[in-house]
């Protein structure tokens, strides 16, 4: 079949070559139909990759709270082992407990903080400067709680009166998660005078998992009332990337207008041909060609035209892509990622289709003409 | 065997309300090797004829047998098939592709098939019309005769039972107008080639076997050549 065409693809070359401007044109209108349109999708990835950036990696997070409008405050330990039953067995579960207490940095005058209890804060913490482990009377306090108040491991800090000693500052957290250490002091669940927990972190391995993890909870804990409130930070995610692909439709969308009117424009170049070039037509009908051939010839034309304005689009897209993801992602590599060379070989093919779907009608003309009809002269 | 055999052709048109009869009523049969010319005044059905004879067009009334078979009711693909294997047409104004090379134009009705030899072929075709030094020229770099010949060497290629020709000899000089009579006598001669020329120049009329005069579609007299 591609030997058959070869001899098309010399017809088709040397007319398109005929009226270079002309063809130059009117492939132009694709060139500028493809770019569009990968160059909207390549920015939409990047808006999209830029903000997962900053999400971080919390698809398989959930946090568990008593529902307070059903009058829960607290999470009992039975609520924990429940919990426990329905996380899988690699899957981290930390309850914390918290209470509100006047604490003093540096001497100065006490504030009203929040004192986050975790009985083993080792499963979802590292630190950056001291040890997290073992973990009995110290306090581990957040990098941004440690900048403000210029606080180190061996630092003394005053909770209601008492001090305690600094034990670590914790590496940075995901900005998202509602683990996230940065502004939080902690201490040991010993501490602590009462018995019932205020949230419990449960970590899995994967987003799946985790969204299985969090519909087995709410069955066994939410059975009679709704004791409690599950939040998923996976499903967030996934609801703002759903968002994100409706704004790609939308941009690309837009961009394959310009691509209609790149359509029209071959299809007024290939009917300005046909009418110059109705006796040849005429002619090849004459020494044998079937009118599918004809169609063959003038499809090639056209396909040609989409194929060159195509390689030059996605040449230009590539290039536009770089600059995109420079400025947008701060890595212009990342123009090489997968879904940036799904929206290029869309925007692509979507060239070389417009321009074959709009030499459909003028191959049809020029096929079907009546040879003795074009000769008479 | 008779190669074209046509009885009782009409073409008719109907032109606001007027009926016209380009053709009324006309028998033609055509034998390998003769060399026939159609001369007639314009408008008398020349061009008409040819068409049909060609396959090019359907008579309104009236039988067309190429080789013994009925190809009168036949659809434009079986006529375009039949066209190609045993038919070459020699147009009035040459009718070059102007962006191919003069051997391209040559093979251009074999095109399609990507047959290797077609190319060589062409090219001994052109040599023999004596174009030899003009193969790779495109048809503006050509003179009005070298297009002509350019023209006969595509009506070859396929191997016609029938070449024809309208108005072959149409706007040369007499010099090598008779160059291109004596290629169709040649033609018909050594390869059997039935041609059928129509033409306003007697100059033919010194090469063909038999001429046939048109008058408003119908035969008149005919007059044999040295028979
Ligand atoms: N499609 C058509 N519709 C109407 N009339 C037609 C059509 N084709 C040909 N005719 C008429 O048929 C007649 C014969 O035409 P034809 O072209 O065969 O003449 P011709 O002998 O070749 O003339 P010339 O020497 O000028 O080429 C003419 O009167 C022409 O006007
Ligand atoms: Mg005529």
């Amino acid at each position: 079949m591609a030997g058959r065409f070869f001899p098309a693809a010399l017809m088709a070359r040397r007319n398109l070559t005929r009226t270079k401007m002309r063809s130059l044109l009117a492939s132009l209108g694709i060139v500028i139909g493809v770019v569009a349109i990968a160059s909207l999708g390549m920015f939409g990835v990047a808006l999209q990759y830029s903000f997962t950036q900053n999400l971080g990696d919390v698809g398989n997070q959930l946090t568990v709270y008593p529902n307070s409008g059903e009058n829960v405050t607290e999470l009992t330990e039975r609520d924990i082992r429940a919990i426990r039953r329905e996380a899988s067995a690699t899957a981290t579960v930390s309850p914390v407990m918290t209470r509100v207490e006047p604490v003093s940095y540096n001497r100065g005058d006490p504030v009203r903080e929040t004192i986050y209890g975790v009985e083993n804060p080792a499963e979802l913490y590292e630190a950056q400067e001291g040890r997290v482990s073992p973990f009995r009377t110290g306090a581990l306090v957040g990098s941004s709680v440690a900048d403000e108040h210029d606080l180190h491991p061996g630092s003394q800090i005053t909770v209601n009166g008492t001090n305690v000693r600094v034990q670590a500052v914790l590496e940075e957290g995901e900005p998202f998660s509602s683990t996230n250490p940065d502004n939080r002091v902690i201490m040991s669940t010993n501490s602590f005078s009462q018995r019932g927990y205020s949230e419990v972190y449960v970590i899995e391995s994967t987003g799946t998992a985790a969204n299985e993890t969090a519909m087995g909870i709410r069955e066994s804990l939410n059975e009679r009332e709704e004791r409690v409130f599950v939040q998923e930070l996976g499903s967030i995610v996934d609801t703002i990337e759903q968002q994100f692909q409706i704004i790609n439709t939308v941009l690309a969308g837009i961009a394959s207008i310009s691509l209609l009117v790149a359509g029209i424009s071959i299809l007024n170049v290939m009917l300005m041909s046909t009418v110059e070039r109705r006796e040849e037509i005429g002619v090849l009908r004459a020494v044998g060609y079937q009118k599918r051939d004809v169609l063959k010839v003038m499809l090639m034309e056209a396909t040609l035209l989409g194929v060159l304005g195509g390689i030059a689009g996605v040449v230009l897209s590539i290039g536009a892509g770089l600059a995109i993801n420079h400025y947008a992602v701060g890595d212009a590599m990342a123009v090489f990622r997968l879904p940036n060379a799904w929206y290029v070989g869309a925007a692509f093919t979507f060239g070389v289709l417009t321009s074959i779907v709009s030499g459909l009608y003028p191959a049809w003309k020029a096929a079907s003409e009546e040879p003795v009809d074009a000769l008479r002269g | 065997m008779t190669v074209i055999d046509a009885q009782g052709l009409v073409k008719r048109y109907r032109t606001g309300g007027q009926t016209l009869y380009a053709l009324a009523g006309i028998d033609f049969a055509l034998e390998p090797g003769e060399f026939v010319s159609i001369m007639g005044p314009s408008g008398s059905g020349k061009t008409t004829l040819l068409n049909i004879l060609g396959l090019l067009d359907t008579p309104t009334e009236g039988t067309v047998l190429l080789e013994g078979q009925d190809v009168t009711g036949l659809g434009d693909s079986k006529r375009t098939s039949l066209r190609k294997q045993t038919i070459g047409f020699v147009f009035q104004h040459f009718y070059l592709l102007p962006t191919l090379t003069a051997v391209e134009n040559v093979e251009v009705p074999l095109l399609l098939d990507s047959d290797p030899g077609v190319t060589k072929r062409a090219r001994t075709l052109l040599e023999r019309l004596g174009l030899g030094e003009r193969l790779d020229h495109k048809p503006d770099e050509l003179s009005g005769g070298q297009k002509q010949r350019v023209a006969i060497a595509r009506s070859l290629i396929n191997s016609p039972k029938v070449v024809l020709a309208d108005e072959p000899t149409g706007n040369l000089d007499s010099e090598t107008g008779r160059q291109i009579l004596d290629e169709f006598r040649r033609i018909a001669d050594e390869d059997d080639v039935a041609i059928v020329a129509v033409t306003h120049d007697d100059l033919v009329n010194e090469y063909v076997d038999r001429t046939v005069h048109l008058v408003d579609g119908t035969i008149g007299r005919e007059r044999k050549n040295g028979g």
